[in-house]
C-alpha cells in the first residue's frame, strides 16, 4: 500500500481531476480576466491591448468609488449589525429549548429560503412610496407627507436594511450550531460559581466561538463585496448610480455598455480586495488567539 | 471466397460512400432545427403571441422544420446575447435593435448575416424603416415595428378632473397641477429602464427644432456639442418631475409598476410607446379603463419649430440571422416568411398589438379600437419623424451614460448643463 502510494503515477492521478476542475474553472477565467483587463474589448470582435489605461480610468471614474464605498458599507453593516444581532439571537433561541426553539430557528431562516427576486419585489412593494406599505402604515399614522426610501439620499440605506435582513438567518443558524457545540458542562460549572448570563456569553461563549466567528464574518465581507442580485432586482443600481456595488458596476461596465475590458479591469480590483480582506481577517484573527 | 465477395461489396459501398458523402444533397424533407432567440418571453400576449401563432403555422406547414425558442426579457436578453456574440453558438434567428447602439458592434464582429434586399421589394416595408438595419448598403435586418412615444390617457379621469387633451406644453403642464390638485397622480413614468426620461428629453426637444431634430441630434452625438434647445429640454423635464408631474419615486419604479400604476387608475397619463396599444383589448386591465384609453403625443411647445404633427417615431426592434449559422438558408426562409405583408403586419395590426414597419393599410377592418385608430391618424398625419433617439445615436457606453444621467437629471441630482457635459465627452 505504501509503495502504491509513493508511485507518481498514482499520485498525479489522484491530485489531477482537482487540479484540472481548478485550472480550468478557477485560474484559467482569472487569468484572462488579468489579460483582458489590459484590453479595449466590447466582448465581440477582436480584443485591442491598451496597458494600463483601464486601471487609469478607473481610478478617476467616480462610480467605482461610489460602488466600493458602498461594498465597504455594507460589510460594515454586516459585522457591526447582522452579526451581533444574529449571534445574540443565537444565544437566546438555544436557551428558548423545546418547541419555540425550533420554530423560531425556521421564522428567522425563511427569508433565506426565498428566491432572492421574491425578496427584491417583495421589498420594492414595501418602499413603494405610491401604494406600500411604509405608505400604508404612515397613511394610518396620519402622516400626509411623501417618503421615498429608494430616492435619493436614502436609497443605499433602503438597500443596506433589505441585505442584511436577508442574510440574517444565514448568519444566526451557522452560530446557532456553534452554540450548540459547546460543551453545556462550561455552562453549569459557570452558574455553580455564580456567573451572569453576561458574564457567561462574554467569558464562555464569545471565545468558544471564535473559529465560527471568524468563517461567519470573512464570508459576510465576501459576500459583501459580491453583492449583486438583491440590488440589481432592487434599485439597478440607481437612483443615478447611488446603490452601486462592486459586482453590479462591474456587470453594467461588461454587459450593458459593452465595455469588457474594462468590466475585467473592475474585476481584477475585485479580485485583489477579496483576498486582501481575507487575508486581514485571518490576520485579525490570528492575533486574537496569540 | 465469400470473404473476398463480401468485401468486394464492401469496397465499392465505401467507394460510392466516399464519392457522394461529401456533396449528398439535402433532402426535402430532410429536419431542420431552427434555434430563435427572442426578446419576446410572453407568449401568450402581445407582439410575443405573434410571433409564436408564426412560428407554429411555419412548423405546421413545413413539418421538417423544428423551431426550439429561448425568450427573455430586454436586459437579460441583451446581456445573453453579449454572451452569446462572445462564443460561438449563437442561435440562428436572433433579434436586434436598429440602432447604432446595439447594432454596429454586431456588425463590426461580422455576427450577421447580410439579407438580399431584393426578396423584400413586394414587402411594403415603410421607407426608411430598414436604414437603421443597414450599413454600407447592406441590409442586415428587418424591422418589426413602427414605434411612436405618446402620453396615454384615462379618458374618465380627465372628464372627472375638468381637463381637455392639451395642445400645447404649457397646457400640459396646468393639466398636470389640476390632476394632481384632484388627487391623482399626472403621470406615470417608468425610471427603472430609463429610456422613456431620455425620450422625454428627445420629444420636447423635438417641438423644439422640428424637422431638423434627426440631423441636428445625430450631429450633437458626433460632435459632443448640443445648443440650447437641449439645455432646454433638459430643463423641461426636471421642472416636470420637480413639479410632481411622474408618480413620487419614478426613478426606481419598473416598467409593470408604472404600467400598473395607470391601468389601476392611479395616473390619470402614462408615457410610453405605441406598443402598449394592446393595452385597449388587453382583458387582464379593468374594463372601465381599458375602454378609456387614448392616446396624444407631445404638445407644442411655445416658441418652438415643432408642428403636433413632428412626432417621436422610429424602428427599433427587429430581426437578423447569425452569419455562422449552421442552418442559414433555412433560417432566411422562415424570417422571410414572417414577414410577408399577409404575416406579422396583418396579425400585428388585427390583433390590436403594434404598427408593424410595414404598410399596414390594407390590413384595417374597420373594428380597431379607438386606441388603435389614434395611433393610425397620429401616423398619418405625421409631418416628421424623429428617427433614433438621442440615447441610441451613440455607442453602448452612450447608451448606458446617457440613460443613468437621465434619471440623475430628472431626480435634480445634477443640472442641464452637467447632463450634457457628461454627454459630449462620449460618442
Amino acid at each position: 500500500m505504501k509503495k502504491l502510494y509513493s508511485n507518481k503515477l498514482v499520485i498525479f492521478s489522484l491530485v489531477a481531476p482537482g487540479l484540472l476542475v481548478f485550472m480550468v474553472a478557477i485560474l484559467s477565467p482569472i487569468v484572462l480576466s488579468v489579460y483582458y483587463g489590459f484590453t479595449e474589448y466590447s466582448g465581440m470582435g477582436e480584443a485591442t491591448f491598451i496597458g494600463i489605461e483601464n486601471y487609469k480610468t478607473l481610478v478617476k471614474d467616480s462610480v467605482f468609488w461610489t460602488a466600493l464605498k458602498n461594498s465597504l458599507l455594507l460589510a460594515i453593516g454586516f459585522i457591526c449589525i447582522q452579526h451581533p444581532l444574529a449571534m445574540l439571537v443565537a444565544v437566546k433561541l438555544d436557551k428558548l429549548q423545546g418547541k419555540a426553539e425550533g420554530i423560531f430557528r425556521c421564522i428567522y431562516f425563511i427569508p433565506n429560503v426565498i428566491s432572492v427576486a421574491v425578496i427584491a419585489y417583495l421589498w420594492k412593494f414595501i418602499y413603494n412610496p405610491n401604494f406600500g406599505l411604509i405608505k400604508k402604515v404612515l397613511d394610518f399614522v396620519g402622516y400626509k407627507g411623501q417618503v421615498n426610501l429608494l430616492g435619493t439620499g436614502t436609497a443605499i440605506w433602503a438597500v443596506l436594511v433589505v441585505l442584511v435582513w436577508h442574510g440574517f438567518g444565514w448568519g444566526m443558524l451557522i452560530y446557532y450550531t456553534g452554540v450548540k457545540n459547546i460543551d453545556p458542562v462550561m455552562y453549569e460549572a459557570a452558574a455553580i460559581d455564580g456567573a451572569t448570563g453576561a458574564t457567561t456569553f462574554l467569558k464562555i461563549t464569545l471565545p468558544l466561538m471564535k473559529p465560527v466567528i471568524q468563517v461567519n464574518v470573512t464570508m459576510a465581507v465576501i459576500s459583501a463585496l459580491k453583492q449583486m442580485e438583491t440590488v440589481y432586482l432592487l434599485t439597478s443600481g440607481g437612483p443615478g448610480n447611488e446603490t452601486q456595488f462592486m459586482a453590479s458596476y462591474l456587470y453594467k461596465q461588461a454587459f450593458n455598455s459593452y465595455k469588457y475590458g474594462y468590466g475585467n479591469a473592475i474585476s481584477v480590483i475585485f479580485i485583489s480586495i477579496c483576498l486582501i480582506a481575507t487575508v486581514v481577517l485571518n490576520k485579525v484573527f490570528e492575533e486574537k488567539k496569540a | 471466397m465469400k470473404k473476398r465477395g463480401l468485401a468486394t461489396v464492401m469496397a465499392v459501398m465505401m467507394a460510392v460512400g466516399m464519392t457522394t458523402g461529401a456533396t449528398a444533397p439535402v433532402l426535402a424533407d430532410e429536419e431542420v432545427t431552427i434555434q430563435v432567440f427572442s426578446n419576446l418571453p410572453d407568449r401568450t400576449s402581445g407582439q410575443g403571441l405573434i410571433e409564436q401563432m408564426l412560428f407554429d403555422k411555419y412548423m405546421e406547414e413545413n413539418p421538417n422544420v423544428k423551431i426550439e425558442i429561448e425568450a427573455l426579457d430586454d436586459a437579460s436578453y441583451k446581456t445573453k446575447f453579449k454572451a452569446y456574440a462572445s462564443g460561438s453558438d449563437m442561435p440562428d434567428l436572433v433579434n436586434i435593435w436598429g440602432q447604432p447602439s446595439f447594432l454596429s458592434e454586431v456588425i463590426e464582429a461580422g455576427l450577421l448575416a447580410e439579407l438580399n434586399m431584393d426578396d423584400y421589394a413586394d414587402y411594403h416595408f415603410i421607407e426608411g424603416s430598414l436604414d437603421g438595419f443597414s450599413r454600407d448598403g447592406k441590409l442586415y435586418g428587418l424591422a418589426r415595428n413602427t414605434d411612436v412615444m405618446g402620453f396615454y390617457y384615462n379618458k374618465a379621469i380627465f372628464e372627472e378632473c375638468g381637463v381637455e387633451v392639451p395642445t400645447t406644453y404649457d397646457e400640459l403642464v396646468e393639466a398636470v397641477n389640476t390632476i394632481k390638485e384632484k388627487g391623482y397622480i399626472p403621470i406615470s413614468m417608468d425610471g427603472t429602464d430609463k429610456y422613456p426620461l431620455t425620450i422625454y428629453i428627445q420629444d420636447i426637444y423635438q417641438k423644439l427644432v422640428g424637422a431638423d431634430n434627426y440631423a441636428n441630434s445625430t450631429a450633437a452625438v458626433e460632435s459632443g456639442e448640443y445648443g440650447e434647445e437641449w439645455l432646454k429640454a433638459a430643463q423641461m423635464l426636471v421642472d416636470m418631475a420637480s413639479a410632481g408631474g411622474f408618480q413620487a419615486g419614478f426613478e426606481t419604479t419598473d416598467y409593470g409598476t408604472a404600467k400598473n400604476l395607470f391601468t389601476n387608475s392611479q395616473c390619470a397619463m402614462y408615457y410610453m410607446g405605441s406598443w402598449e396599444m394592446s393595452m385597449a383589448t388587453n382583458e387582464e386591465i379593468p374594463e372601465d379603463v381599458r375602454n378609456n384609453i387614448s392616446v396624444f403625443t407631445m404638445p407644442v411647445v411655445d416658441g418652438g419649430a415643432g408642428a403636433a404633427t413632428d412626432i417621436c417615431a422610429w424602428n427599433g426592434g427587429g430581426y437578423a440571422i447569425t452569419e455562422k449559422s449552421d442552418v442559414k438558408e433555412e433560417a432566411i426562409k422562415l424570417l422571410n416568411y414572417m414577414f410577408e405583408p399577409e404575416n406579422w403586419s396583418k396579425l400585428c395590426w388585427e390583433n390590436g398589438v403594434c404598427m408593424s414597419a410595414q404598410n399596414f393599410g390594407d390590413y384595417l377592418t374597420g373594428e380597431e379600437t379607438e386606441l388603435q385608430n389614434k395611433w393610425v391618424e397620429i401616423v398619418n398625419n405625421a409631418t416628421s419623424l424623429s428617427g433614433v433617439t438621442i440615447n441610441d445615436l451613440g455607442s453602448s457606453e452612450f447608451k448606458t451614460v446617457s440613460e443613468d444621467t437621465s434619471v440623475e437629471l430628472a431626480i435634480g441630482s445634477i443640472t442641464p448643463e452637467d447632463y450634457f457635459n457628461t454627454l459630449s465627452g462620449l460618442r
